[in-house]
This record gives structure tokens, sequence and C-alpha cells, in this order.
């Protein structure tokens, strides 16, 4: 016993993040952020009832309720995840100020890199576990309401007496929109995109002088991230189109400033019924991880000589 | 280090690490969008249509969210008959959610056939108005299903209703020129096939069109008996249609004794040729059929007051008789 208080007192790095992290994630969950998750069972379960009149064949027959599923979950993910991610990030160091936890925690050894590092991760553990049980709601959902389809339309086609080749294409399609493996490659997407939003917001928090402050420009930079791409554009086919040099600079200053999400994105492919490689999400991944990394760098860099 | 080196170095830094992204995801981007996984960037009218709000929400990465509530929407101005708004709404929906295949059967749907039906009914517009309104509302759901194939071009089902409104009965008239419009149809059935995912009607229904073509002959009976081999083809039509392009090919064939051989016996052959003879508002070919039917009807003695020539064949009802009043 006294070895292991030893071990932790004197601490590798990831140990006194691991502490950070989860002191962080339990002063999260106190703030009762998880009774979001009764509304997302609302949600989840009413996105059922959203079945319009069916213009397609009879084989597609409870299609469209599936892909409502799959929208209004991803959907409230995506706001959850973003919201939470910048909100409770933005709510961090000002309230550890208040506190005076900030002091205390300062004023061992703990370098100022643990104390970030943990607290992003605090956060992005919290976002993760939400996103996790919404996951699992949402595919309990969809695989009860895609089994119901699915004998609804095989009784169908049995009546109809077709032959074996077009039920296997008819329960291909149907499974497509139903919980398959892409679609929780697009609920990870979700959560990389809302990492590299706490990262950013853990950034702008370092010098920030407010709470408020940090969470208006993290939602601004949110909603510009996803026309970084557009500026991207502008500024490499700037030659083909004959644009000015001043516009070539800002679109150019836009692109390396600011994170591109309109990759992530193929998350509405997903819930269209198309299938993303796992090679897509791993570039997804590469991205989410070189953001957090240097946002946290970055972080640390502003926050190491920072006065309290 | 100073405040304004620390932070000069953080700009520096934070353009480089920019730069060294910057191939890599203009890379995936440009990756995304051929294999079809990201839409293409949202127009500004779609922008403006959807208001400041629900565009804020699709420009968060919401898209398909925002055509969700746009589908919802428009089934409301479907129940209040506000037909230009549906097609507004299917409009800005495709826009958002270009893959789905539900939105744009809806939307054509609603154009060629709800809106088109509810003009030939609409008794404040004058007729001559109410016919132009149910030929535009038929244009603009064929428009709006077209543009559906160029987004989607392996959708079977979209080729398939595109083949199917080409082909409709009730709606070819509005396409002025019936055998072109069959062509089409027959040209929209064959690239649902080919994709590999259809149904089995479809190739059937690709015949159906075919045989209606004049000049097509050859081809369509060259079609219809490659279907035949197959034992699932063999429905009434098909074997209808096969017998009158037989007869096409050969004047001189015996197309009495012909029927008796596919139908089974003279009086299924009389009861499938007299179903056919009396099916006018398809447009299908009759060659044979009259000569066939008389003979039948001698060898079968039937009653001369009960022949089928003495029968009122029914009058293809279109747009002449929809908008006289």
């Amino acid at each position: 016993m006294s070895s292991m208080t030893a071990k932790v007192s004197r601490g590798s790095h990831l140990s006194r993040i691991l502490v950070i992290a989860r002191h962080t994630f339990t002063q999260l969950v106190r703030m009762k952020v998880f009774y979001f998750l009764g509304v997302f069972a609302v949600i989840a379960i009413a996105s059922n009832f959203f079945d319009l009149p069916q213009h397609e064949g009879p084989e597609s027959v409870g299609l469209n309720v599936l892909r409502s599923i799959k929208s209004w979950s991803l959907g409230t993910m995506t706001l959850f995840s973003v919201v939470l991610s910048i909100v409770a990030t933005a709510l961090l160091l000002p309230k550890d100020v208040e506190d005076r936890t900030l002091y205390t925690i300062l004023a061992k050894p703990v370098p100022r890199i643990d104390y970030l590092a943990g607290k992003l991760i605090g956060v992005l553990l919290l976002v993760f576990v939400s996103l996790a049980l919404m996951d699992v709601l949402m595919t309990a959902v969809l695989q009860i309401r895609s089994t119901m389809v699915l004998s609804q339309q095989l009784a169908m086609a049995q009546a109809q007496g077709w032959p074996q080749e077009a039920i296997n294409s008819l329960r291909e399609e149907t499974a497509a929109n139903g919980p398959t493996w892409s679609l929780q490659g697009a609920v990870f997407a979700v959560f990389l995109r809302a990492s590299i939003m706490a990262s950013l917001a853990l950034l702008i928090s370092t010098f920030s002088t407010s709470t408020l402050f940090t969470t208006i420009i993290s939602f601004l930079i949110y909603f510009i991230g996803h026309f970084q791409a557009d500026a991207r554009d502008v500024y490499l086919q700037a030659g083909e189109a004959g644009q000015g040099a001043f516009v070539r600079m800002a679109s150019l200053l836009m692109s390396l400033v600011l994170p591109d999400f309109q990759n992530f994105n193929v998350i509405d492919a997903v819930i269209e019924g198309q299938t993303m490689p796992l090679l897509i999400l791993g570039k997804l991944g590469l991205i989410g991880l070189y953001y957090a990394l240097f946002f946290t760098a970055a972080s640390w860099v502003v926050f190491a000589k920072k006065e309290f | 280090m100073k405040v304004w080196q620390r932070n000069a170095v953080l700009t520096v830094a934070m353009l480089a690490f920019g730069a060294a992204r910057m191939p890599f995801e203009a890379g995936l981007a440009k990756e995304l969008r051929a294999s079809g996984l990201t839409p293409p960037p949202m127009e500004v009218a779609t922008r403006d249509k959807i208001g400041q709000t629900s565009s804020a929400v699709a420009l968060g990465g919401l898209r398909t969210l925002v055509a969700t509530f746009l589908n919802l929407r428009a089934f409301t101005f479907f129940e209040e008959k506000r037909w230009d708004d549906v097609a507004d709404t299917y409009d800005t929906i495709v826009d958002l959610a270009p893959r789905t295949r539900y939105y744009w059967e809806a939307g054509y749907s609603h154009s060629a056939y709800n809106a088109a039906s509810y003009y030939i009914n609409d008794s404040t517009l004058p007729s001559l108005r109410r016919r132009e309104a149910w030929r535009a509302a038929i244009y603009r759901g064929r428009a709006f299903l077209e543009r559906g194939i160029r987004n989607n071009p392996d959708d079977w089902s979209l080729l398939a209703n595109l083949g199917f409104l080409l082909s409709d009965s009730n709606k070819f008239m509005a396409f002025r020129d019936p055998g072109k419009s069959f062509t089409e149809a027959a040209d929209a059935y064959k690239r649902s096939a080919n994709t590999g995912n259809a149904l089995g009607y479809v190739r059937r229904a690709e015949f159906y069109s075919l045989a209606r073509v004049r000049g097509k002959e050859a081809e369509a009976l060259a079609l219809a008996r490659s279907l035949y081999t197959e034992q699932r083809n063999h429905v009434p039509t098909l074997m209808m249609l096969r017998l009158v392009l037989e007869s096409h090919e050969n004047p001189a064939l015996d197309t009495t004794q012909r029927a008796i051989e596919i139908f089974g016996t003279p009086e299924k052959a009389y009861e499938a040729l007299t179903g056919h003879w009396q099916r006018t508002r398809e447009h299908f070919p009759v060659y044979g059929v009259a000569a066939a039917l008389e003979a039948l009807e001698k060898l079968l003695s039937v009653p001369a007051d009960k022949s089928i020539f003495k029968q009122p064949l029914q009058s293809p009802a279109g747009p002449d008789d929809w908008f006289t009043k």
C-alpha cells in the first residue's frame, strides 16, 4: 500500500494525467450531464414514428424509418458531443481557478502539460462514454426496427414468389440501412470531431478571460470550420479563377489556421446507407489525433508561463 | 521567453501545422468527393431557401437532419395541396441529401402523380389551364427524377421509376410522341436492369415498352425469346406479346394454332386473346390477334351476339376526355 502511494505521489506523467482525468470525469458527471441520455432515448424512440407515406416500391417499405432513426440519432449525438466538449472544456479552467483547486494542483510538482492533458482526457472520456451509451441505444432501436422491416419485406417477397437472388439483394439493401460497422464508424467520426473541438476550446481557454468568450469563439470556429475547405479550394484554384492576391492570401490564412470539418461529413453518407471504408476512418482518426496533439501542445505553450 | 516571442512562436507553429496538414486534408476531401462520401458544397440558393438557422445547422454537419425536417414540412404542403411549395421543398431536400433515393422518389411522385392527378379534377381552373398544369406537373416530375438519376447513376430503382413514368398509360400522353416515350422507357428499364441490382420485373418491363415501339418489333421479339428461357418470365402479358410479335415477324404464321400451343387449350387461348384485344389503354400491338380471334370463335362456336367484336371497346381515357369540361 505504501509503495503504491509512493508510486502515485512520485508519479509518472501517465499516472498523474490519469488521476486528473478521472477527477475531471467525476466532476463533470456530478454536473448531471447524463440526464441528456433520457432526452436522447425519447428522440431515438420518437424517430420511429416519422413513417410518412411510401412513394417507393413495396420492396423499399420501411427503409425511410431506418434512415430517420439514424438521422435523428446521429444529429443529436453531434449536437450533444460538440456542445458538451466546448462547454465542459470552457468551464474547466475558470472553475478550477474559482474553486482554488488549480492553486492546490499547481503548488504540487505537477507539470502543467499533465494538468492540461488530464483535463482534456477527462472531457473526452465523458464525451466517449456518452456517445457509447447513445450508440448502444441507437443500435438497439435500429436493430429491432430493421428486423421488423426485414420480416415485413420478406413476407411480401415470399407472397410474390421472388427468386432467392432477389430476396438476397433485398436483405442486403435493408441490412445496409440497419446497424452496420459503417454506422459505428460514423459515431466514431462524431467523437473525433468533438475531440478536435475540445482541444481547440482548451487552447482558447488558456488565454481567454471568461467561459462565455471561450464558448462563443469555439462555436464560431466550429461553424467556420465547415467552410474551411471552400477557402482552401479558393486558394488552390485561385490561379485558374483569376483571384486577386488579397483573396488568395485571406483564403490561405483561413485554411492554415482553422480546422477542416467538412471531411467529417461522411456521417451524412453513412446515414444515406453508404459504406465508409476503414481506411477513410483511419485517415479521419489521424487528422483528429493530429489536431488534438497540436492544440494541446499549443495550450501548454500559453499555459506554461501563465501567472495565477 | 517574452510574451511577444511566445506568441510569435505560436503563430509560426500554427501556420506550419496548417501547411503540413493542408495537402493531406485536401487529398482526403478529393477522395471523399470522388467516392460520393461527401456531398457537393451546399448551393447559395439552398442556403437562402432553408433560412439562416437551418443553414447553420446544415453547415454544422447535420445536412441529413435538416433534410428530415424539410421532408416533414413537405408532407404538410402535400396535405394542403401546395404543389409548388412541395416541389421547391424537395429541390432543397435533395441538395442536402442527394444520395437518398427516398427523397428523389417522393419528390417525383408528388409532382408527376399527386399534383398531376389533382389538376385533372381541379374545378377552379378552366380546362385548357388544367391540361397545361397537368402536363407541366408530369414534366416537372420527370425532370426531377432525371436529376436524381444523374446524381445516382447506379440506382436501379430511380431508373425503373423513369421507365414506369414514361410507359404509364395515364402519363405517356403528356409526352406528345408515345413512340419516343416508349423507346425512352425501354432504355431506362434496360439501364436499370444493367445495374445488376434490379428486381426481375424490370427486364420484363423493358420488353413491354420495347414491344410498343413501331420499327423495334424484331429487337423486342429477340428480348422476349431470351426472357422466355426462364420459367419466372412465363407471365400472360409476355406470352401474349411474344405471340403478337411472332405474328408480325411472320405474317403467314397460323396465329390460332400458335396461340393454342402457347396457352394450352382453345378456350384458354381465346380468353387470353380477348383480354389482350380489350387492353386498348396500353397501346400494345395486336398483329394477327383479330384473325386468331375470328378463327377461335368459329372453332369454339361462340354465338354471333357474344363475339368479342360486338363488345364495345374501352375508349382509352386520356387528356381529351379529362379536360373537356
